[in-house]
């Protein structure tokens, strides 16, 4: 089968199925119909692309050899030098590399949704547990560990939006991309409960500050298979929610929106649950759910009202491949 | 030449000129083993067992601690790294309080301190160690790792009960790290955590351990009379040494 000549979501539907290559009749068709797709709006062309690269990311996995668990997959020569502050390298590693998928409102307080590719990435000691990690976690480093009670730097970088991106947002103008900086503090009261705080101020497209609270039941079904769910509250400042739901005259002016100035507060409340199961030790699969209900001035804005939704809803699904390396 | 490529060329050449001198300045383990004649072996990992529930516990799922001297893993593992290292190196008995290492300054709660500040064991090897003077000195403690999703950690010997919904697992852990000190310096030459073995148990948990059927349960009884769980764990130790060994580049013993 000449795979290589096939649209990705269409090889890879092909491999799936086992069909024969339609003839050149038919890929005449699908680059036609891909033309006329291509000249429709540019987030559907977006979706399209973020679809064949998830496509083409799970073939990758499907086409990764099983390797033995026992056994390195690679071994690598040691290190010409070390440096003395920092432990040998040597020894196993595992390395986990995955892709997962997420279908979220395209834009915070909008009514459709969109998917998204994720990559999957991490490198650990051999035997080392990845600590739990709530799929709205913030990337964080734990510069404080009483083992049950962590803190430490945590930050997240929310992406720009674009006026021209969704038709929803043409006359409000661009917000920048945004980093936000702080902290988090998490707590396990048992090992089956997680309780955790953050606490970030914006950089770039918002300047103010926001804070996470979140609660999760870790609940293992069986030693593979892990189940969680928990609360979430979200609070913003008026610098933080103004630039995403606050409508000047001018904006009110190109969009037909009435002026609307936001404020701070309580922003949004909801719950969450994810499933995450272990099939093998190289093979794990996850999938979560996210809900949360605009409140305050979010709620109220406008561009919530007329034209998007109080409810925003996060599908999540990944799957990764783990394997040793062992460095000599 | 267009900017993008000038700043590829500009940053392979620095971390060309900054690999280069950090090899001139730099030694390698094996480089400084290489003037290692005489050593002495100090393990301080056997004085105790500890009993922990994970999962899904009770309110109270504090660890249990009992002594398991009389069981010898220490003088096993002195043994055993003897034997492994006896064709390179001049092993020479020594005298230690294990007492000492055994109860040797814990990790700070700030972890970055960890990082900067000076190794626990290095004034001890300087002070309690008998006779002074060797090459260097290889040091066994207990080392730590966590262990579910949560930050609890478990340490050294240990037995582990870890409940879910529809089951509960129980495994074994041998949780140890070899330190090999310069015998003039006492700095740390090499450092390493004995890696988990092939046959990983269910919890996954940064060392050696294997999973174990009920019957090695302890019962109510006093854990070191337990001759199953003391075979067992002996088993674990003799089975982890020779890969830690091979990865410190000590011994080819695999």
């Amino acid at each position: 089968m000449n795979l290589v000549r096939l649209p990705v979501r269409k090889m890879f539907k092909t491999l799936l199925t086992n069909d024969a290559l339609p003839g050149a009749a038919a890929e005449q068709s699908i680059r036609k119909r891909d033309a006329v797709r291509d000249q429709s709006r540019p987030a559907r062309k977006r979706r399209h692309t973020n679809r064949d690269f998830l496509c083409t990311a799970l073939l990758a996995l499907i086409l990764v050899p099983s390797a033995a668990a026992a056994e390195p997959l690679v071994t690598l020569p040691a290190p010409p030098f070390e440096l003395p502050v920092l432990p040998p390298v040597s020894g196993t590693w595992t390395v986990m590399v995955g892709v997962g998928g997420e279908y979220k409102p395209d834009f915070e307080g909008a009514k459709r949704s969109m998917l998204s590719p994720i990559p999957i990435f991490s490198i650990r000691r051999a035997g080392s547990t990845e600590q739990f990690r709530g799929p709205r976690d913030s990337a964080s480093i734990a510069l404080i560990d009483f083992g049950d009670l962590r803190a430490g730097p945590a930050g997240k970088f929310v992406t720009s939006r674009k006026a021209n991106s969704y038709s929803e947002l043409n006359g409000l103008g661009d917000v920048k991309t945004t980093v936000e900086l702080g902290g988090f503090v998490e707590y396990y009261p048992v090992d089956w409960f997680r309780t955790r705080g953050e606490l970030r101020q914006g950089i770039g497209g918002h300047h103010g500050v926001v804070a996470d609270l979140s609660a999760d039941f870790i609940v293992p079904l069986i030693q593979r298979f892990t189940v969680s769910a928990g609360p979430r509250f979200t609070w913003e400042s008026t610098q933080a929610t103004s630039p995403y739901f606050g409508i000047d005259a001018v904006q009110a002016m190109a969009t037909g929106l009435p002026a609307f100035n936001a404020k701070g507060g309580p922003h949004s409340v909801g719950a969450g649950a994810q499933v995450s199961y272990r099939i093998d030790p190289q093979w794990e699969v996850h999938a979560y759910v996210e809900y949360q209900r605009l409140l305050g001035d979010a709620a109220k804005s406008p561009l919530v009202t007329l034209r998007g939704s109080p409810n925003q809803t996060t599908f999540g699904l990944g799957a990764s491949y783990a394997f040793d390396v062992r460095i000599r | 030449m267009r900017p993008g490529s000038r700043c590829v060329s500009f940053a392979t050449i620095v971390l060309v000129a900054v690999s280069v001198s950090a090899c001139a300045m730099l030694e390698t383990r094996e480089t400084k083993l290489q003037g290692v004649k005489t050593v002495g072996i100090i393990s301080a990992v056997g004085d105790e067992i500890t009993f922990a529930k994970g999962g899904l516990t009770g309110l109270d799922n504090r660890s249990q601690r009992f002594p398991i001297g009389s069981w010898g893993l220490d003088e096993l593992i002195v043994q055993q790294i003897t034997a492994a290292l006896s064709g390179r190196f001049q092993v020479q008995p020594v005298t230690y309080q294990r007492e000492a290492f055994a109860a040797a300054e814990k990790d700070s709660v700030i972890t970055p301190v960890n990082v900067i500040r000076g190794d626990p064991f290095k004034k001890l090897v300087q002070t309690e160690v008998s006779p002074q003077g060797l090459d260097a000195y290889i040091v066994i403690t207990k080392a730590k790792s966590t262990f579910g999703g949560g930050g609890r950690k478990l340490e050294g010997i240990g037995f582990l009960n870890y409940g879910t919904v529809l089951a509960s697992y129980s495994q074994i852990h041998a949780l140890y790290e070899i330190r090999v000190f310069d015998g003039k310096t006492f700095d740390v030459i090499e450092k390493m955590t004995a890696p988990p073995l092939d046959d990983v148990g269910a919890v996954r948990i940064a060392g050696p351990s294997r999973m174990l059927d009920e019957s090695f349960a302890p019962g109510a009884g006093d854990p070191a009379q337990n001759e199953k769980l003391h075979a067992a764990i002996t088993d674990l130790v003799a089975r982890s040494l020779p890969p830690t060994l091979s990865d410190m580049h000590l011994a080819d013993v695999r």
